[in-house]
């Protein structure tokens, strides 16, 4: 397999942004027709700047590309496809209101504007490609009204549509459910089969361990090594992605759980469309234990979590913290009262991306007397210094206080929003997602971080789509449909079965 | 973390916009070679207009006064999230104010004040709107700003007439003029005001806890209220301060600009600084510091087109140039085009 020409090889590119961050330092790798590559890496490690060169979205600093031996360069993502290249991005392009068939022709039937588009036509084509592939998606509904994982379909659809031969995913599994991972997989294989060439963006390393045939991992803008899959260990693929062995099991000492600090009581909620998003939720977060709540995305978690953190108005039922009934209370009044909350979404409501690192690093606690001067100014200098100690603390890679926050990696901002949180002193910690889109070293970073603040006695409320972050931080797991528990079990007794039943619906 | 970071985090907006200011003077002189002008003696007669003698630049600095109020409207109301173009309507009712209250109280500070206040009570309205009916202020202020020109009009004709002529409302009573800097000039007190005032809303924005909320919210009102912040009522203060300091813009330019001390017919003396503000403000990168030096630069505009026009260019050619410097201020990224294509020595 290494004699014959690769099908795209990419030769020393090197990637300097504007700002002089050296993204990608002379990476080199190679594609062979009819494999699927893992591209492994931390978030900044430099796979999505690498694929964006490849498809024509960025212009390399140096480097050359080879198409089958012959070199080339694309100015744009039209000139990759035209080649043969098919990107599906981390999030998707599509039109919303357009439904499926109207987005996969976009741009590809009728040129000129007063062309006909021959619908039926390409509809046919569309329809003899999803029974080639055995992989349907609805043509007739707007996208907005499908699930993340039928949208993924349609985007890969609408590349294969254009007669691509080498499709690139960025991180395609990060907004999927198990079983929708599951079913892309079952697609990846058949593509594979018919001999596409596919690179696989990832930083899960069961998924890259599952999907792909070779695994390029790439460190800090540099090509760690390239290794056979059937030859690696997630070990193995672990050290070379962070340069050090990282522990995949999270210790857990045993602890007894206090006196109930968050008590809820039919709690009922409404959803932005006006629907029973929670519907009549009751339970406690104790002192001392992680309470975790996993489920498929869209059941009410977001909706729950608002709510306890005064974001969201409750319709009906009672929160109480301790022994105060803090049902209606708006954020800043629960930050008092000892509440902090990581937030799902980083970038729209954990950070201010526009803002400085210092300025994010007090958000929720501005007012208070510690970095305020004569009650009146602000006293910048005690909030740097406030910022450097959490940035000392929880090892956050940070250009300096006074940087955007935006010049920070997807784990980093991470670490800060916990490390302000944490510097709350709460007793209740509220974590939405707190790893999602996170790499490998921070997400276990902040896993452990809440199990330390666990056995420091605080309660823990940890909303995660990741199922083994729910299963491995909790004492206690509940599992959400629809707005309601399926069952509140003990996650060291519970079998893969019986929560899939629960995520399904069905009762425990 | 010390004083250069936060110099060179100033140095991109500035050299953007005094890339603009040059584009917008280069276009200019195009445009004036083609209409068959001579740029050149023109450009000499701006200059010299502007800042070429003592009584020149005390009048830059007079013209200046109330484009930097206005202006600091604009920009608050953009740090905030809002489009605030009722700069206008507070400015009249500002100069409304400073007389009405001057003709019983006699002194500058009770002109200066009611300025302030009557100002900030005239942009309620549309912070009421925006935050209780979700009216956006683009359309509120805007239709805002034609009942103040009529409700002004009206006040300046019935109650504030001038029985001796007809031409004016009654002047400001001469114990409540704000001194003139230099003499026989238009230049007073009111510019320096007009600088505190920047500082003092530079002050607001960038060190305190309410200048905090106020960015944070018009950057990010979910992150805003996520942090325990209510944008409504940041919203709310955007619009009073603001309308404080179009106020204040409305009061100087009575209390301060001989030899008249009044509203003139029509509004003339006060109309038009309210939109004026929008492209001192974008100039000024929505910053009260930049604001200061961009109203300084469209005041020696202003101040400069009578000259010009004395060698033969007509006064409006001023306000293309004016316009082009928006523009171009207006076009984002234009330094990052400019550096890249001389990096790459071609697109």
């Amino acid at each position: 397999m290494e004699k014959e020409t690769p099908l795209l090889e990419m030769r020393d590119i090197v990637k300097v942004y504007p700002d002089g961050t050296k993204a990608l330092k002379g990476v080199d790798i190679q594609v062979y027709t009819g494999e699927i590559l893992g591209l492994l890496g931390e978030n900044g490690a430099g796979k999505t700047t690498l694929m964006k060169i490849l498809f024509g979205m960025l212009k390399p600093t140096k480097g050359t590309i080879l198409l089958n031996g012959k070199e080339t360069s694309f100015k744009s993502p039209a000139d990759a496809l035209a080649s043969g290249i098919g990107m599906v991005h981390q999030h998707f392009t599509l039109v919303e209101v357009f439904n499926a068939l109207e987005n996969i022709i976009l741009g590809r039937e009728g040129h000129g504007l007063l062309s006909r588009i021959n619908v039926d036509n390409a509809r046919k084509k569309l329809q003899s490609l999803m029974d080639e592939l055995n992989f349907q998606v609805p043509l007739d509904v707007p996208v907005e009204n499908l699930p993340v994982g039928i949208q993924q379909r349609i985007e890969i659809l609408k590349m294969l549509y254009r007669d691509i031969d080498l499709l690139i995913l960025d991180e395609p599994t990060a907004v999927l459910t198990p079983i929708e991972v599951k079913e892309l997989f079952a697609v990846l294989k058949k593509l594979k089969s018919q001999g596409k060439t596919i690179i696989f963006i990832s930083h899960k390393l069961n998924e890259v361990m599952e999907i792909t045939d070779r695994v390029t991992v790439i460190r800090r803008g540099k090509v760690i090594g390239t290794v056979q899959t059937k030859d690696a260990t997630p070990q193995l693929l672990a050290r070379m992605m962070v340069g050090r062995d990282v522990v995949l099991r999270i210790e857990k000492p045993p602890k007894e759980p206090g006196e109930a600090i968050l008590h809820v009581e039919d709690l009922w909620v409404k959803g932005d469309r006006g629907e029973d998003a929670v519907r009549g939720i009751s339970f406690d977060v104790r002192a001392g234990e992680i309470f975790g709540i996993a489920g498929v995305e869209g059941n009410g978690q977001s909706e729950l979590i608002e709510a306890i953190t005064g974001l969201r108005k409750v319709e009906k039922g009672k929160i109480q913290v301790g022994d105060m009934d803090v049902t209606g209370k708006n954020p800043r009044d629960l930050y008092e009262i000892g509440i902090a909350h990581i937030p799902e979404d980083r970038t729209h409501m954990g950070l201010i991306l526009e803002m400085t690192v210092m300025e994010n690093a007090i958000l929720g606690m501005h007012w208070w007397k510690e970095f305020s001067r004569a009650g009146v100014l602000m006293n910048w200098k005690q909030v740097e210094n406030h910022t450097k100690l959490l940035v000392e603390e929880f090892d956050i890679n940070s250009p300096g206080a006074r940087a955007p926050v935006k010049s920070l990696s997807g784990g980093n901002q991470q670490k800060l929003i916990v490390a302000r949180e944490v510097s709350k002193k709460p007793e209740l910690i509220v974590a939405a997602q707190p790893t999602r889109g996170v790499d490998v070293a921070s997400t276990e970073y902040i896993r452990n971080y809440l199990v330390k603040l666990r056995n420091e006695g605080k309660a823990v409320l940890l909303v995660s789509a990741d199922l083994d972050e729910v299963l491995q931080l909790s004492d206690r797991m509940a599992i959400m449909y629809e707005g309601q528990f399926m069952g509140v079990v003990d996650p060291t007794k519970v079998t893969e079965e019986q929560i899939g039943l629960m995520m399904g619906g069905v009762k425990a | 973390m010390n004083v250069s970071d936060e110099l060179r985090s100033y140095w991109k907006p500035l050299s953007e916009s005094v890339l603009a200011i040059m584009i917008g003077a280069l276009v200019g002189a195009v445009v004036l070679w083609l209409s068959g002008y001579d740029a050149v003696a023109a450009y000499r007669a701006l200059l010299q207009g502007s800042f070429g003698s003592m009584g020149n630049m005390a009048e830059t600095l007079s013209k200046s006064t109330p484009l930097i109020l206005t202006a600091i409207t604009f920009a608050i109301g953009a740090r905030t999230g809002l489009f605030n173009i009722g700069a206008e309507g507070a400015v009249y009712f500002g100069a409304i104010a400073a007389v009405a209250a001057t003709q019983t109280l006699q002194d500058p500070v009770s002109g200066i004040l009611s300025g302030l206040f009557v100002g900030a009570l005239w942009m309620l309205p549309a912070a009421v709107l925006k935050v209780y009916r979700g009216v956006h202020e683009v359309i509120s202020t805007i239709m805002l700003n034609w009942i103040a020109f009529f409700i002004a009009s009206w006040l300046a004709l019935s109650a504030l007439a001038n029985p001796q002529n007809q031409n004016s409302t009654v002047p400001i009573p001469p114990g409540a003029r704000l001194p003139l800097l230099v003499q026989n000039s238009t230049l007073s007190l009111a510019f320096v005001i007009s600088v505190i005032a920047a500082i003092i809303v530079y002050v607001v924005m960038w060190h305190t806890k309410l200048g905090y909320e106020l960015r944070t919210s018009g950057q990010n009102p979910r992150a805003a209220e996520y942090g325990g912040i209510n944008p409504r009522i940041a919203m709310v203060w955007s619009f009073l301060i603001g309308g404080m300091t179009a106020g204040l813009a409305g009061a100087v330019q009575v209390m301060g600009i001989p030899p008249s001390y009044s509203i003139s017919q029509g509004l003339a003396n006060v109309y038009g600084y309210g939109f004026d503000g929008i492209g001192v403000s974008l100039v000024g990168r929505n910053h009260p510091l930049g604001i200061i030096f961009a109203g300084i630069l469209f005041g020696a505009l202003n101040a400069g087109a009578t000259q010009m026009q004395q060698t033969g260019v007509p006064l409006e050619m001023v306000k293309v140039i004016e316009g082009i410097i928006i523009v171009a201020v207006a076009v984002p990224g234009l330094l990052d085009l400019f550096t890249k294509l001389f990096r790459r020595g071609g697109p």
